[in-house]
């Protein structure tokens, strides 16, 4: 006999024996499942796209300065060389945390959890899950970037004196945020517990 | 099995697979791949291809940041800067956009913008805010090539400006420079491209770019001259100040003039000129035919100078071309060879065009007297010329077809025969008698005062004889009178003599 509890109004209920579609929650309707339904499948889909994404989003320039008739497009680590160089490391620090460390995290973390999954492992369930929650928190902190970007083109208006333009990295590097948030949500870090539980029993 | 129930019968279970189509949610990767695909794809064929230009040094461009602009478009973008091996120079690699891969072709021109003063000109000041770029001067059709050097000054002229390029030759290069302004009738016309030694080092070669639709104007018998500076002219009518404009005394230049005989036809691109010093030189006619021969004279040559003319009855013929000194061992004596050059064209009608006619014509005229002599050009300066003439008196001499030149006769100057023939009046003078001729004089005197005494005794008798009133004693009386001023006469002259001998030949001096 198995129990699934609902995902919106958390009403614990018994599940029918023969199979788990088209099951509903007796009180508030949504659909009840023991585990999120092919989220391995999806965390997958939304994982590869993000990787793809994240090449053009490194390699393409995220923005175009126009200063005094001259336009310079910077990719996001041009960008955090040039503030090296001109001594500014505690932003550069910043920025290379927020726009290619942590997403470059993300990607790995979800990997390695997919992975895991996948071979059964019991290792560490734990902290497999912390690593887990860490990716959902810190996910939505990456899109700093495509926030300063978006500010600077509204901002920095001053005709032929400074123009400020969003590249088209910019818009890979926003979907791999949006990617490997998906992706997170779509993970169901139950599946964790699962395998390392029934390696146990 | 004694038994068989269909309770035990071996039956196979029927299978459950989960017929699950792939999730929706694939899409998404796919659509990402697609998309990265196609920015990929655009990138790489958007992407130029990459050339290197050197240069001298990278003063003003920088890695990443100094575009390169044809007629202000942006073409390209330097990526790298890096000294070469040698440290001669700087190496940019730039990525140039594709579109104007076509145009990298050998000839292509690469140069720094910045802003610079040069030829009167100011350039380049925007850049001092946006900071210098690479101009390119690119060349629609050629070899394809992608490593350039680059020019350590802007062109001048760039290809897309309608004209013609002209070839000026001239001896030093003067105040032109690049960027000298050409003048036709004083009006801007075009620019001098460059002024280089040529590969000889014989004359400086100035190449000058004469903009539409002027260029026309040039055609093959078009002279061109030097304006530089502020030109002097000293003559009869007085003093003569010729500036072609506020540029040219500035900066130096160039002006030509459409012939004042027949306009040939216009001069093809790259034509060559003669660049002469002033205009007056460009209005002597030009002679191609040159014919060099040596004058050896015997006295002093103070005064003239190679560019000295060569007149014959005072029209010019040619000019001096050298003067030396030479020393004869053997003879120990020293000779004066003096080089001339004749321009037989000059001479209307003298069929000259055959070298071996012009010296049967030449060997008539020595024969008929012809000889070279230095005459006085300037009584003021002392400069001389050689006169060709035809001395009918002279001795009788030939011209000498020797090598390197022909040696033409000379007869001695003019001032020259002058003191000769002074010399030999003087050699006459000493060889009159004149002692014996005031002797002679001296007796004539006494011989007269005899007469006069003898005379007097001839009146005395003779008064004796006539009346002291009688008309025959008055006729005598006079007679007497005259016969006495005679004798005072002759004495005058006699002392005259003495004082002056020369009196005898050149008459009695003008008393002061």
């Amino acid at each position: 006999m198995k129990y699934a509890r609902c995902h919106d109004c958390g009403l614990l209920t018994r599940l029918p024996a023969h199979g788990a579609h088209g099951v509903v929650c007796p009180r508030c309707g949504a659909d009840v499942h023991e585990r999120k339904p092919q989220s391995l499948e999806r965390t997958w889909a939304w994982l590869i796209a993000a990787v793809i994404c994240y090449l053009p989003a490194n390699l393409l320039p995220i923005m175009k300065i126009t200063s005094l008739g001259r336009a310079q497009a910077d990719t996001i680590m041009s960008g955090v060389v040039y503030l090296l160089l001109h001594g500014m490391w505690p932003l550069a620090v910043v920025v290379f945390t927020a726009s290619v460390f942590v997403p470059l995290l993300k990607l790995a973390i979800l990997l390695t959890l997919l992975i895991s999954v996948h071979r059964g492992s019991s290792w560490r369930p734990v902290d497999r899950t912390r690593l887990y929650r860490i990716t959902e928190a810190i996910g939505r902190w990456s899109m700093v970037d495509i926030f300063v970007v978006t500010i600077l083109v509204a901002l920095v208006r001053l005709g032929n004196l400074a123009t400020v333009e969003a590249q088209t990295g910019a818009v890979f590097f926003g979907a791999v945020v949006v990617l490997t948030m998906l992706a997170a949500e779509s993970f169901d870090p139950r599946l964790i517990w699962d395998r390392s539980e029934a390696r146990n029993t | 099995m004694s038994s068989e129930t269909p309770d035990d019968l071996e039956v196979a279970e029927a299978m459950v697979t989960a017929r699950r189509r792939p999730s929706i949610v694939w899409l998404i990767p796919l659509v990402a791949a697609v998309v990265g695909a196609f920015v990929a794809w655009r990138t790489f064929s958007e992407r130029g291809p990459e050339i290197q230009i050197s240069f001298q040094s990278a003063e003003g461009l920088e890695a990443g940041k100094t575009p390169i602009k044809f007629k202000d478009v942006q073409v390209g973008m330097v990526e790298e800067i890096r000294l070469r091996d040698d440290l001669s120079g700087v190496v940019c690699t730039a990525r140039m956009v594709k579109d104007f891969e076509q145009y990298l072709v050998r000839g292509t021109r690469f140069w720094v913008t910045r802003a610079r003063v040069a030829g009167g000109q100011v350039s380049g000041l925007g850049t001092i805010f946006s900071g210098s770029y690479i101009g390119v001067d690119p060349l629609r059709e050629g070899k394809s090539k992608r490593k350039f050097k680059g020019l350590e000054t802007p062109p001048i002229v760039t290809r897309d400006q309608p004209g013609r390029h002209f070839v000026l030759h001239s001896y030093g290069a003067g105040s032109v420079d690049v960027g000298t302004p050409v003048f036709f009738r004083k009006i801007r016309v075009g620019e001098v491209v460059s002024s280089e030694l040529d590969e000889t080092g014989e004359f400086v070669s100035v190449l000058v770019f004469v903009h539409d639709p002027h260029y026309k104007r040039v055609s093959t018998s078009t002279r061109f001259w030097n304006v530089s500076g502020v030109q002097v002219q000293v003559g009869a009518s007085g003093v003569n100040v010729n500036v072609e404009s506020l540029t040219s005394l500035l900066i130096g230049g160039i002006a030509f003039e459409k012939p004042s005989g027949g306009v040939g036809p216009p001069a093809p691109n790259g034509a060559l000129f003669t660049l002469y010093d002033n205009q007056a030189a460009t209005r002597r006619e030009i002679y191609t035919q040159k014919a060099q021969y040596v004058a050896y004279f015997d006295q002093s040559v103070r005064g003239l100078e190679p560019g000295a003319p060569v007149e014959f009855r005072g029209i010019q013929i040619g000019e001096v071309r050298d003067v030396k000194l030479e020393y004869v061992a053997d003879k120990q004596e020293f000779l004066i060879p003096v080089l001339i050059e004749i321009e037989p064209e000059r001479i209307a009608n003298l069929d000259m065009v055959d070298p071996a006619t012009r010296r049967e014509g030449l060997d008539l005229l020595v024969k008929q007297g012809l000889r070279a002599q230095l005459q006085s050009g300037n009584l003021l300066t002392g400069q001389l010329l050689v006169q060709l003439d035809f001395h009918d008196d002279a001795k009788p001499a030939e011209i000498v077809w020797g090598e390197p030149y022909p040696e033409l006769p000379t007869v001695p100057a003019p001032l020259e025969e002058i003191t000769g023939g002074v010399q030999r009046l003087v050699k006459r003078l000493e060889s009159l008698p004149l002692n014996e001729v005031v002797k002679s004089m001296n007796e004539a005197l006494q011989a007269a005062r005899d007469a006069l005494t003898q005379g007097q005794k001839t009146l005395a008798t003779a008064s004796s004889l006539v009346g002291p009133d009688s008309p025959a004693n008055s006729e005598l009386r006079r007679a007497l009178v005259e016969m006495s001023d005679a004798a005072r006469s002759v004495g005058l002259a006699a002392d005259q003599i003495q004082q002056q001998p020369d009196s005898l030949l050149f008459g009695k001096e003008d008393e002061q």
